[in-house]
């Protein structure tokens, strides 16, 4: 038996291990997707019971269509919004739980409680506390009762609220197992060069820390842009469509309006969107690894 | 070799499975001599058995046959969601459904629901249903589903705080400042502003206390008018000039109750449920509390929005099976039924006849008391566009009532968005 035999049959043998694998993966990721672009060409309204392709019309429409332009106004600045404060509480926090205090893995864990939580209980129990006659938030906050969920402007904040409070933690912990691939010694250096914690935090940690933290921004960036449950349980997207995201617009217009052309049209421009962004997030990630 | 060979063989395991899973949607059908009828439906809260008695009187006299119930999900919204892609995908597994009072012109559009005229005339239904319900079951004089039970929009009002229900929207209005100037922090009027479908019933309410109709004489949706314009302006009115407060926009049902329960409001707009839930024992407003018809311009008892269930035959479904879904249907919308509904669930029943039978009057007069409100009843626009619009409408709806846009402004977006949809207009 030669060799080079022996290494074509390994690598045939190779391929049908994986086929079941890229078969499954083709059916439930691929398969979806492409059927979703190849309706989004299609009028394909349920109750007119017609089917037609009609070439990129509904791209066409998707260009001028404004309520489309709000819904991806509003889910940018969701984004943006929550993952950066996020961040910004993220980092304190894992410094924090890195300490060695008494009780740090009770912490450590009950940090993560929000995160553990389903989204839509823990959207309904804000909801409750965002009520302007009973609930808490008005009562512990002084001045005028906010009207949260039903004045535009208040409402998406109120949302981007409730996405900080569960996901934070998470962000957090991301954050943490960057802070932990540190070495101690560079600590130990800088202490004994005399800088002070603000600088060894600026100079060590946080250049050492990047790349958890572009991790982190993937994610969560990836995660936020297709936010979904918490906002439709908040609001469902009012008041005036203010709060309404690419999602909660695409699931209307395909399960409510059962516009599956138009909404799978919807679709595509979310997924092309998070697409993008994870572009640009893997590109940055990938420059970072190549400088190392 | 063999490697391969057990590769092939798990592969074709998974595509059996996969096909076999596809076979099961005709597991409704017949087994073993009987005929299985499905029935989907939302589950009627209160004690099972009374429900479970009236379907099994159906199994008895309808020997071979075996009914079985499966529930969908509480939520309007998810159950919409389930028929319009089981009936779009062909699904034969389950022969008679409930639809909401809004859909049935829309699934009957699609061809999904059977045509029942010949099993319920639509001048027999004329005869023996409220007005407002067969409105919405009868599509284009064909008969697509039969009503099962009903709910309507009402006014609620404290009989200790004002002198009787008000019957225009100016002295609803005057009553409410009357109360509120006696107690500081009293709510004149709460009702359901939130961006969705609670907050279209609000508007059509309105708008037919104003005069208007929504619905051109061809059947075409019709917003962008004088009533529409006027009745967008009070909702907005109401919160403006404090009668409502301005939290009112976030509010739906429960918000509205909750306000209403703990006695901080005057009037509330809210369906036939809040009734019991405010005679509880350990309500603040037990004892204290009326029902009317909403308040028009003129004067003359409003028109709630009509809601509730119907029930519907699969068009999937063979012809044999079709005729015993309407069988099915048939019991489960008698006057006995009815009454079992109402007695056990505070279900309404959607016959006038019942509503004078002596147990009911009895028993449940509260619902035997809902008889000049459900009279009064109207269907949304029956459309089979209903759901395709509605979408569009709950945000202008809301644009107006929340001050976002003036209302002229909100219904022309509307108008131009429900042409582009419908496809008509210039």
């Amino acid at each position: 038996m030669n060799p080079r035999g022996s290494l074509a049959r390994e690598r045939r043998q190779a391929y049908l291990l994986v086929a079941p694998a890229v078969l499954v993966l083709g059916g439930v990721a691929l398969y979806p997707i492409l059927a979703a672009v190849w309706l989004s060409l299609h009028r394909f309204i349920l109750v007119f019971g017609e089917r037609r392709f009609t070439g990129l019309e509904n791209y066409a429409y998707l260009l001028g269509d404004s309520r489309f332009w709000a819904a991806l106004g509003n889910t940018a600045y969701f984004t943006a919004v929550a993952v950066t404060v996020e961040l910004l509480l993220a980092v304190p926090l894992a410094l924090l739980l890195q300490k060695a205090f008494p009780g740090r893995g009770l912490l450590r864990a009950s940090v993560l409680v929000p995160w553990a939580i389903p989204t839509v209980v823990s959207a309904r129990l804000w909801a409750w506390m965002f009520n302007p006659e009973y609930g808490v938030i008005n009562r512990l906050l002084p001045g005028q009762d906010i009207n949260w969920l039903g004045a535009p402007g208040y409402a998406l904040h109120a949302a981007i609220l409730v996405d900080v409070w569960k996901t934070t933690p998470f962000v957090a912990l991301l954050v943490l197992a960057g802070l932990q691939g540190i070495s101690e010694d560079l600590y130990k250096a800088a202490r004994v060069d005399g800088a002070s914690p603000w600088r060894t935090f600026v100079l060590i940690t946080l250049p050492l820390l990047k790349p958890a933290l572009l991790l982190a921004l993937l994610f969560r960036s990836l995660d936020a842009f297709r936010v979904f449950d918490a906002i439709y349980v908040l609001t469902e997207g009012g008041p005036a469509n203010t709060t309404e995201t690419l999602s909660i617009y695409a699931y209307k217009t395909l399960m409510r309006s059962g516009d599956f052309g138009y909404g799978s049209t919807l679709s595509v421009a979310t997924f092309l969107c998070v697409v993008l962004l994870a572009a640009v997030w893997l590109r940055l990630l990938g420059r970072e690894e190549a400088a190392r | 070799m063999r490697r391969v060979s057990s590769i092939v063989l798990a592969l074709g395991l998974v595509v059996g499975l996969g096909v076999w899973g596809c076979r099961r949607q005709d597991a409704a059908g017949e087994a073993g001599g009987r005929t299985r009828l499905v029935f989907k439906y939302q589950p009627l809260w209160g004690p099972p058995e009374p429900f479970r008695e009236l379907l099994a009187r159906f199994e008895r006299e309808n020997p071979g046959v075996e009914l079985v119930t499966e529930a969908l999900p509480n939520a309007s919204d998810l159950a919409h969601q389930f028929f319009l892609t089981s009936l779009e995908g062909g699904a034969r597994d389950f022969d008679v459904l409930v639809a909401d009072v809004v859909w049935v012109p829309e699934f009957a559009r699609a061809g999904w629901i059977a045509d029942l005229s010949a099993e319920f005339p639509p001048e027999r239904l004329r005869e023996d249903f409220f007005p407002g319900p067969v409105e919405a079951v009868v599509v284009e004089g064909r008969t697509y589903a039969v009503p099962w039970y009903l709910d309507v929009g009402l006014l609620y009002y404290r009989t200790d705080l004002v002198p009787r229900a008000p019957r225009t929207y100016a002295e609803l209005e005057r009553f409410a400042r009357e109360a509120m100037a006696k107690t500081p922090g009293l709510q004149g009027y709460v009702w359901q502003g939130r961006q969705y479908e609670g907050l279209s019933c609000n508007v059509y309410e309105a708008l037919w206390g104003h005069g208007g109709r929504a619905l051109s004489e061809d059947g075409r949706v019709l917003l962008d008018d004088v009533p529409a314009r006027e009745a967008l302006a009070y909702l907005r009115g109401l919160v403006e000039r404090g009668v409502s407060p301005a939290t009112v926009t976030g509010f739906s049902e429960e918000e509205s109750r909750r306000v209403f329960q703990e006695g901080r409001a005057v009037f509330m707009r809210n369906w036939p449920y809040a009734w019991s839930e405010a005679q509880k024992p350990d309500s603040p407003i037990r004892g204290k509390v009326g029902i009317a018809p909403l308040p028009t311009v003129s004067g003359e008892p409003g028109s709630g929005a009509l809601g509730g269930w119907q029930l519907a035959v699969n068009a999937h479904v063979s012809p044999e099976r079709r005729k015993l879904a309407a069988r099915l249907i048939a019991h489960l919308t008698s006057p006995e039924a009815n009454r079992v509904l109402a007695l056990n669930y505070a279900r309404n029943p959607p016959r006038p006849a019942v509503y004078q039978d002596a147990r009911l009057r009895e028993e449940a007069p509260f619902i035997a008391g809902l008889l000049p409100m459900v009279e009064r009843a109207k269907p949304r626009p029956v459309t089979p566009y209903y759901n395709l619009i509605s979408d569009v409408l709950q945000s202008e709806f809301s644009a107006a009532v929340a001050g976002l846009r003036t209302p002229e402004a909100a219904l022309k977006r509307a108008q131009r968005q429900v042409d582009h949809l419908t496809g008509e207009g210039p």
